[in-house]
Order: C-alpha cells, then structure tokens, then sequence
C-alpha cells in the first residue's frame, strides 16, 4: 500500500538533490534547471495532498492542489523564459555562463 | 500492481534526476530531466491527476525543455570549461540538515487521511470549473505575469542587439 508519506519522502529527496545541484554546479544554465527540479518536487508534493485531503462535509474533495499545480507550471514557465535570456546576455557580455566568474557586485 | 508502478517511477525520477544535475554535458542534463519529468507524469496518473499529467509532459517535458535546448545549443559551452558535481562540504551539510528536517517532520505527519478513489478529482472539467471560479482572481493575475515575462524576454533580447 503506497501512502502520502510515499510520495512526500520521494518529494523530499526530489527537493534535496535539486539543492545540491543549485549549490554544487557552476553552469548558470544547470543551476536554473535544478530549480526546475525543485519546483516539480514541490509539484508533487501538492499533488499528492490533494489526493488524500479531507473531504468537505458533503463527501466532495475538489481539485485545489491540482489547481495550484497549474499556478506553478505558469510561474515556473514565465520564470525560465526571462532567466534564460539573462543567461543568454552574460554569455554575450562576459563569455562565460560560470556563476563565478559572474561576482560583479559583490562587495 | 500499484506499488510496482510506484517504486518504478519513483527510481526513475530520482535516478534521471540524479543524473541530471551530475552530468558533465548539458545537453545530457537535459535529456535526463525530460526522462525525470516523464516519470513525474507517471507520478500524477498514479495520483488520479490525468489532465496535470499530459499538461507536465507538454509544458515540461515539450516547452520548458525545448527553451533549454535551444539556449545550450546557442551558447555552445567549450569542452573545457564543461564540469561536473563540485563537492563542496558547506553543501553537502546543508543539503543534509534540510533531509533530516524533512525526515522529522514527516515522523510528525498525523494519521495518513485515506485516499478515497476519486477518479473525477482529476477530470479537465472539474479542474476548469474550480478554475474559473474560486480561482479566477490568481489566473487572471497569471496571465498578467506571463505578459510581463514575454515583454521582458523581448525588451531584454533587443536591447544587447544594439550594443
């Protein structure tokens, strides 16, 4: 019998290597795709919430975390176009996709 | 058979992911997270989400994925500057301290609700109906910040053509 506990360890470790990622890849372009990653971690875990909340008073369980889920598939999607462009002008500009080489502001 | 269909998905997903963000080649990486996002989809059919399954497979797996591609392909990274996972042990200790609070804190999950089958849960007209009612306010303000992202990517795109 597969439980939510199933699915919210599996979003768990899905989260947990998208942080590794972020923090250990140099790329720009990987280190937004393991964003990705824990986006669609977090994807899952509302999925899987969804399926085993409570049902309302009438015995209905609607489709909220569903729903949320079409949210953040839009937000991820608006996120990636814009990031990938300023990727694409650090290319240009520095010739390097490195974050860093990237360390302009740094103080 | 459910169980099976689980833990294979669920080895998918972790696998393709792992591979995702060790691969030394980009394009491998995104390959990978395709094949992670499939098994993501396989996930949801599982969880009763048809219509959120074939949405992940087409935005994803079709979109996102694509605009990835094509970005790697035109930045055309030199071989020698291609890298895998750098170990880095502050990394590693804070990906472990956020395992071991999700760990605790799903020992702290009340009793599991029981899933009831509820196939219609996941139907397009259900999703649309709960969409274009209680939600109507955030999907109008989704459809503002699509807007705004097209309009960025293009400002930001022509600018850096006249410089």
């Amino acid at each position: 019998m597969i439980t939510l506990e199933h699915y919210l360890a599996l979003s768990a470790m899905i989260f947990t290597l998208g942080l590794c990622g972020v923090m250990m890849r140099r790329n720009v372009i990987l280190v937004l795709m393991s964003i990705e990653i824990m986006l669609n971690a977090a994807n899952l875990a509302l999925v899987a919430f969804n399926k085993h909340m409570i049902p309302a008073a009438d015995g209905s369980v609607g489709p909220d975390g569903q729903v949320m889920v079409f949210f953040t598939i839009a937000v991820a999607a608006a996120e990636v176009a814009v990031a990938l462009v300023i990727a694409m002008l650090l290319f240009r500009r520095l010739d390097t996709v490195s974050v860093d080489d990237v360390a302009n502001l740094r103080w | 058979m459910d169980p099976v269909l689980f833990y294979m998905f669920a080895a998918g997903m972790v696998l393709f992911t792992l591979l995702t963000i060790s691969s030394r080649n980009p394009v491998y990486s995104a390959i990978f997270m395709i094949l992670s996002f499939a098994s993501t989809a396989g996930l949801f059919v599982l969880l009763d989400a048809f219509l959120l399954a074939v949405v992940e497979v087409l935005v994803y797996a079709g979109a996102i994925m694509v605009l990835f591609l094509f970005v790697i392909m035109l930045i055309n990274l030199r071989t020698e500057e291609q890298e895998g996972l750098r170990l880095n042990p502050l990394a590693i200790l804070a990906a472990g301290t956020f395992l071991a609070l999700m760990s605790r804190a799903l020992g702290d999950l009340g009793p599991a609700v029981t899933s009831l089958p509820n196939e219609l849960q996941g139907s397009p007209d259900l999703i649309a109906e709960t969409l274009f009612t209680r939600y109507v306010v955030p999907f109008e303000a989704i459809s503002m910040l699509l807007l705004a992202a097209i309009l960025g990517t293009v400002v930001l795109a022509r600018r850096s053509k006249d410089a």
